[in-house]
C-alpha cells in the first residue's frame, strides 16, 4: 500500500481521524496560549501507522463473527448478537476507546463528549431501541397509558437552550428576540408546513418521515423532495428571510454537518418532521443527555461485551476466502499484524474505508464520487465563572446567531450539586466553509493555537472575559465526521446497492448507509446486520 | 495681548467649558436624585426636592460670584476642579454615608447644595471673563445657549447610556474626570494668564489620579459599601466559596444574613425553628435518627436535641465556614445552645443532593432547611428528583418537613413545593405561622401516604408551639392560596424558580 493511500485510509476511519494530529500545539503564541492539545490516539502510534507498510498476517485465529468499528453501529450489532447467543465474537477499533462519533473524555470536574452529545425523546414505534433504553435504565418504566417514563436525571435539565441574538440571550433556539411581525410569520408558516409533514402518510400507507429513514414512505411526491436542496425548497415556499434561513441552516449543520444550500430538502424536513416521541414525563422535542453525551449510551451498548472489544486495533484488509472471511489488523500496542478468520464480518465503518479494506476500487470510486463527509472540529474548554450578557442565564445548549459554530453545550449542566468549581464547555464547529476535501486538508494543517483562537474569538462576543477564564482547551478533529445527505442520497439507489451483503459473509452497517448520522440510524444499522447473520444460523 | 484670532479661540475654549460644566452639573444632580430614590424610595419627592435644592444653590452661587473680583480665570479653573472633585465622588460618598449617617438627607442635600453653588458661581464668572472680549448681547446668548444644550445632553445620555452601562458610581466619576480634565486643559491653554498655575495644576492632577483609581476599583468599592448597607452594626462578615456570611447585632437582636438574605433574627427565630421542627418530630413518634439538610446554624439541631428519644442527628450543610462559625464562635453557639458540639450531632459538609444520592442510611425524621429557591442551582433541591431520593432516606413511618418560603408573598411557589412533594409520592401537610422578622412563613410536612397523625402534645421545653397553635397553623386564608393549577417542579422545567422569581420580584418592587 502506498503511503499516501495509507494516510487517507487512517484519516478516513471515523474514530481514527485525530490520530495523525495528536501532536501538541507547540507554536502557540506565548503570551495568549491557553494550555491544551489536539487529542486522539497517541502520537507515537499515529506515526508508526503512517510510516510502516504491513505484511499479510501469518495465521488466522478463528472467530464466529468479527465486527470492524466500535461505533454505535458496530456495538449495537455486537450487543444484539450477544443477546441472541453469539458470543465467539470480536469488535475491532483503531482508537484507544470505543464509541466512534460518540467518543467522550473527562477531567476532574466532569466527563465530557467529543462528539454526539444527546438523543431526542425516541419515537414510540422503535421497540428495540426502547428496550435498549430500558436496559440502560434510561427508561425507568411505563405509565398507565403505556408511555415510557424517563429517568429525570437524564432528561435535559432546565434551562435547556438559549440563543444570543440582537445583543441578548433569548430562551430557545428559534429566533424571536428583535424580529418583526413579518419575520415571525415566516417561522409560523415554516412550522405549519413541518406539522403537515409530521402527520403525513404516503400513498403506500407509510409515514412520510420516519426513523430509521428506510421506514419512510417511498411515495413519489415525497421522493421528489430528495431531488432538490433545502434552500430550493424554502425558496419555493418564499421562506427567504434572513432569520428563518439562518435557523434552518443551523439545524441542518447541527444534525447533518451540511449547510442549507447543499442538504437535500427531504433530509432537511426529516430533521424537523420525524420526531414524534411521546413520553409520560417529557415532550417530543425534549432531549436525553449525559455529562459525557452519548458516551453514556456507548457504555450501555458494550456493558455485556466483556473482553470482546479490542481497541488499538487497525483493520488492514478484509478478504473473502473459501472458509469464510479473512481479516488482517495491526495491534498498535504490540506492533504486530494479526489475522482473524470469521464466518461473518460486519464492516461497521464508513463506506470509503470499507472499499479500501476490501481492495474494491470500483466500490471506492462510487463512494468517492457520491459520498461527501463533513470534517468537524470539537473543542472542550475548562472554564471558571464567565461574564454573562443580558437575558436568559447559562443553559445546556448555548448558540450564537450568525456564528459559523454551533455554539457550546455545558457538560456539567446535568450535575446536581450547588457549587461547580469549573465547567467543561464542548464547542462544535462543522467545517462547511469549503468543500469537505479542502476543509479537511486545512484542518489537519492547523495547529492548536489556531483552533484555540478560533474558538475564543467566537465566544468572546458572548463572554468578553473568556480568554482570562479559560484554563484549558483540547481540540478534536474529525476528518470524516458524518456523511452529507445531499439530494439523491436518501432516495437514490446507491445506499441500497452498497448496503447489500457480499456473499454470505460480509455485511455492512454504518450511518452513511442510512444517509443521516443520528444515533437511532446507527443502532438499527447494527441490528439489521446482526439479524442477517442470525437468519443464517 | 493676543491677536484677534487667539482671542476668538480663547472664547470658544471657554464656551466649550461652559457646555461641559452644564452637562456635568446636571449629571451630578441626576445621580443624587437617582441614588436618593434607590435608597429612600418615593422618587417623585426625591427628584422634586433635589432639583429645587440644586437650582436654588445655583442662585446662591450666582450671588456669591460678586465677591470674586480679581484673578477671575484662576478662580474659574479652581472651581472647575472643585466641581470635579465633589461631583466625581458624590455617588461613592452617598453610598457610604447611607448606612452610617443618622440621617442621610442632610448629607444628600448638602452635597447637592455644594455642587449647585459651585456651578452657580461658574456662569457669572465666565460672563465677566468674556465681557471684554465679546459684545454683550452675543455673549449672553452664547453662554446660555451652551449651558442649556449641555443640560439637554446630560438629561438624555444619563438614563440611556450611563446608568445602564456604567452604573451610578462610575458615571459620577466619569463626569468628575471630565470636569477635572477641562480644568487642566484651561490651565495649559491660559498658562500665561494664570498665576500660581503650578499649584492649581498639581491639585488637578491629584484629583485626576484619585478619580481614575476610584473608577478602576469601583466594583470593590461598591461591594464594600454594600456590606455597610445593613441596619445594624456588622459584627462579622466573610465570603466563603459558597456564600457571603454577614452577622449584625444591635441592642435587641443578632441577625444572620447569607448573600444579603436574612436567615434569622435571634429575637424571633424560636418561632421559625419550633414551627419547623416540632410538628414533624412529634408526628414521627419516637425518632432516634434524625437528618437535617441545610441548617448549618445549628438552630434546628438545638430543637431536635430536646427529644430524649434522639440518639443521632446527621447534619449535612454545604459550607464548612458556616458550621465552624456556629460551633466555635461563642456569640453564635450561645444561640444554638452549643448544639453542634453535642456528641449526638454529626456534622458533614457536603452537597445535599450528592450526599443523598450516595447515602444508604434511613432516618426517622428529616428536617430540610435550604435557602429559598431563588436560582436554578438551589431550585434543584426542590425537584421531584430530589424528593424521590429523599424517600429512600426515610424509614416507613418517617416524617420530613421542608421550609417552603412565604405562602403570603409567594403562594404559587409554596403550593408548587406541595404539588412537587405529592407528585413524588408523599402525603403532605402544609402549614404556616408568623415570624415577625420574616413575615408569614410556610412549611410542608411529607410522609408515606395514609400514615400520618398530627401530634396532640409537645412534651418539650418551648416558647411558641402547642396543640392549639398547631391547629391554627393548618388554616390557610384565601390570600395564601394559589388560585390556579400549578406545575410540578422538575429538573427539566424548574417551574418553582420561575414562580419564585416572579412572586418575590413583584413583592420587592413595592
Amino acid at each position: 500500500m502506498k503511503r499516501g493511500e495509507f494516510i487517507r485510509l487512517t484519516t478516513g476511519m471515523a474514530a481514527a481521524a485525530p490520530l495523525l494530529h495528536a501532536c501538541e500545539g507547540k507554536k502557540a503564541g506565548a503570551a495568549t496560549a491557553i494550555p491544551g492539545k489536539i487529542v486522539g490516539a497517541s502520537a507515537a502510534a499515529g506515526h508508526l501507522l503512517r510510516d510502516r507498510a504491513f505484511n499479510a498476517p501469518g495465521e488466522f485465529e478463528p472467530k464466529d463473527v468479527v465486527i470492524i468499528g466500535a461505533g454505535v453501529s458496530g456495538l449495537s450489532a455486537a450487543r444484539y448478537l450477544m443477546q441472541h447467543g453469539v458470543s465467539d465474537m470480536v469488535v475491532l477499533d483503531l482508537e484507544g476507546q470505543p464509541g466512534g462519533n460518540a467518543a467522550s473524555g473527562g477531567n476532574a470536574f466532569s466527563k465530557y463528549p467529543w462528539g454526539a452529545h444527546y438523543v431526542p425523546v425516541p419515537n414510540n414505534n422503535l421497540t428495540e431501541y426502547l428496550s435498549f433504553l430500558e436496559e440502560a435504565k434510561v427508561i425507568t418504566g411505563y405509565d398507565g397509558a403505556g408511555l415510557p417514563v424517563y429517568d429525570e436525571f437524564y432528561l435535559c435539565h432546565d434551562p435547556e437552550e438559549r440563543l444570543y441574538i440582537n445583543g441578548h440571550w433569548q430562551e430557545g433556539l428559534v429566533p424571536n428576540f428583535g424580529l418583526n411581525a413579518a419575520q415571525l410569520a415566516e417561522f409560523r408558516q415554516f412550522f405549519t408546513l413541518i406539522n403537515h409533514y409530521k402527520n403525513l402518510k404516503g400513498a403506500d400507507g407509510l409515514e412520510a418521515f420516519s426513523i430509521p429513514v428506510d421506514m419512510s414512505s417511498r411515495d413519489e411526491s415525497l421522493r421528489a423532495l430528495d431531488r432538490m436542496t433545502m434552500k430550493e425548497w424554502m425558496d419555493s415556499r418564499h421562506l427567504t428571510g434572513e432569520y428563518i434561513r439562518w435557523y434552518v441552516d443551523y439545524c441542518t449543520r447541527d444534525d447533518f454537518g451540511t449547510p442549507l444550500d447543499l442538504v437535500s430538502a427531504w433530509a432537511g424536513i426529516h430533521y424537523f418532521a420525524s420526531r414524534k416521541g411521546k413520553a409520560a414525563n417529557a415532550a417530543y422535542n425534549d432531549v436525553l443527555t449525559w455529562e459525557h453525551g452519548n458516551g453514556f449510551l456507548i457504555d450501555a451498548l458494550r456493558k455485556d461485551l466483556d473482553g470482546r472489544v479490542v481497541t488499538g486495533a487497525l483493520a488492514t484488509s478484509v478478504k473473502v476466502g473459501p472458509e469464510g472471511v479473512k481479516i488482517g489488523y495491526l495491534d498498535v500496542a504490540t506492533r504486530q499484524v494479526k489475522g482473524l478468520e470469521a464466518r461473518h464480518c460486519i464492516m461497521a465503518v464508513p463506506q470509503f474505508v470499507a472499499a479500501r479494506l476490501l481492495g474494491d476500487t470500483e466500490r471506492g470510486k462510487t463512494v468517492t464520487g457520491h459520498f461527501h463527509y463533513t470534517p468537524w472540529m470539537v473543542a472542550n474548554l475548562t472554564v471558571k465563572d464567565l461574564h454573562e450578557r443580558a437575558g436568559q442565564p447559562a443553559s445546556w445548549d448555548n448558540v450564537i446567531y450568525g456564528s459559523p459554530s454551533l455554539g457550546y453545550v455545558d457538560a456539567t449542566h446535568q450535575q446536581v450539586q450547588q457549587q461547580k468549581y469549573r465547567r467543561n464547555l464542548t464547542y462544535y464547529l462543522p467545517l462547511t466553509y469549503a468543500p469537505p476535501g479542502i476543509a479537511r486538508k486545512e484542518a489537519y494543517h492547523a495547529e492548536h493555537a489556531f483552533w484555540s483562537e478560533k474558538v475564543l474569538s467566537d465566544l468572546q462576543r458572548v463572554h468578553p472575559d473568556i480568554r482570562e477564564q479559560t484554563e484549558r482547551i483540547d481540540i478534536m478533529l474529525w476528518g470524516h465526521a458524518m456523511v452529507q445527505p445531499r439530494p439523491g442520497m436518501i432516495h437514490g439507489d446507491l445506499r441500497q446497492a452498497l448496503s447489500e451483503s457480499i456473499g454470505t459473509g460480509i455485511h455492512f452497517a454504518h450511518t452513511d448507509l442510512a444517509g443521516v448520522s443520528i444515533f437511532e440510524e446507527g443502532f438499527y444499522q447494527g441490528l439489521k446486520a446482526a439479524k442477517k447473520i442470525l437468519k443464517q444460523t | 495681548m493676543k491677536n484677534t484670532a487667539g482671542r476668538n479661540s480663547a472664547q470658544w475654549v471657554l464656551l466649550v467649558a461652559v457646555f461641559i460644566i452644564a452637562t456635568c452639573g446636571l449629571i451630578y444632580e441626576l445621580v443624587a436624585g437617582t441614588l436618593a430614590s434607590y435608597l429612600l424610595g418615593d422618587s417623585v419627592t426625591q427628584f422634586s426636592i433635589i432639583i429645587g435644592v440644586y437650582l436654588f444653590s445655583m442662585g446662591i452661587g450666582s450671588y456669591l460670584s460678586r465677591f470674586f473680583n480679581d484673578h477671575l480665570l484662576e478662580w474659574f479653573i479652581r472651581i472647575e476642579l472643585l466641581v470635579g472633585l465633589v461631583g466625581g465622588f458624590s455617588a461613592i460618598l452617598l453610598f457610604f454615608v447611607f448606612p452610617l449617617a443618622v440621617s442621610f438627607q442632610p448629607v444628600l442635600y448638602a452635597l447637592v447644595g455644594v455642587t449647585g453653588t459651585l456651578v452657580g458661581i461658574e456662569i457669572p464668572l465666565l460672563l465677566r471673563i468674556l465681557k471684554d472680549k465679546v459684545e454683550f448681547a452675543e455673549l449672553v446668548s452664547r453662554v446660555f445657549t451652551y449651558d442649556y444644550i449641555g443640560a439637554l445632553l446630560a438629561s438624555l445620555i444619563f438614563p440611556l447610556v450611563f446608568v445602564p452601562y456604567l452604573g451610578l458610581i462610575r458615571t459620577s466619576l466619569f463626569f468628575g474626570l471630565l470636569n477635572v480634565g477641562v480644568g487642566l486643559y484651561l490651565c495649559r491653554y491660559f498658562a500665561g494668564e494664570v498665576r500660581g498655575v503650578r499649584v492649581i495644576r498639581f491639585g488637578g492632577v491629584m484629583i485626576l489620579i484619585a478619580e481614575v483609581a476610584a473608577f478602576i476599583f469601583s466594583e470593590q468599592i461598591m461591594s464594600f459599601s454594600e456590606t455597610l448597607a445593613y441596619n445594624d452594626h456588622v459584627v462579622y462578615s466573610t465570603s466563603t466559596p459558597y456564600q457571603r456570611i454577614v452577622i449584625t447585632k444591635n441592642r435587641h437582636d443578632l441577625r444572620l444574613y447569607l448573600n444579603n438574605n436574612l436567615q434569622f433574627s435571634s429575637a424571633d427565630e424560636y418561632r421559625y425553628h419550633e414551627a419547623l421542627v416540632h410538628p414533624a418530630m412529634g408526628a414521627s413518634g419516637m425518632p432516634r435518627n434524625v437528618l437535617i439538610l441545610g441548617g448549618g446554624d445549628g438552630l434546628a439541631a438545638r430543637e431536635i436535641l430536646k427529644y430524649k428519644s434522639v440518639k443521632n442527628i446527621q447534619l449535612v450543610d454545604l459550607d464548612p465556614v458556616m458550621t465552624k462559625l456556629f460551633t466555635e464562635q461563642d456569640i453564635l453557639s450561645e444561640i444554638n445552645k452549643h448544639s453542634l458540639k453535642d456528641p449526638r450531632v454529626t456534622v458533614t459538609n457536603a452537597d445535599a443532593f450528592i450526599w443523598l444520592k450516595e447515602n444508604k442510611k434511613q432516618f426517622d425524621c428529616v428536617v430540610i432547611d435550604f435557602p429559598d429557591p431563588s436560582g436554578f442551582s438551589v431550585g434543584k433541591l426542590y425537584t421531584t428528583a430530589f424528593y424521590r431520593l429523599l424517600k429512600t432516606a426515610m424509614t416507613p413511618h418517617a416524617v420530613a418537613v421542608v421550609q417552603s418560603t412565604s405562602p403570603f408573598v409567594a403562594p404559587k411557589s409554596f403550593w408548587c413545593v406541595n404539588e412537587t412533594l405529592k407528585a413524588s409520592g408523599f402525603q403532605t401537610i402544609p402549614y404556616h405561622n408568623y415570624v415577625p422578622s420574616f413575615g408569614e412563613w410556610g412549611y410542608i410536612m411529607a410522609c408515606i401516604p395514609d400514615d400520618f397523625h398530627l401530634p396532640v402534645t409537645f412534651p418539650i421545653e418551648k416558647k411558641y408551639i402547642s396543640a392549639a397553635v398547631m391547629e391554627q397553623m393548618l388554616q390557610f386564608p384565601d390570600d395564601m392560596l394559589a388560585h390556579e393549577p400549578l406545575e410540578v417542579n422538575k429538573l427539566n422545567n424548574q417551574a418553582l424558580v420561575n414562580y419564585f422569581e416572579k412572586e418575590w420580584g413583584k413583592y420587592l418592587e413595592q
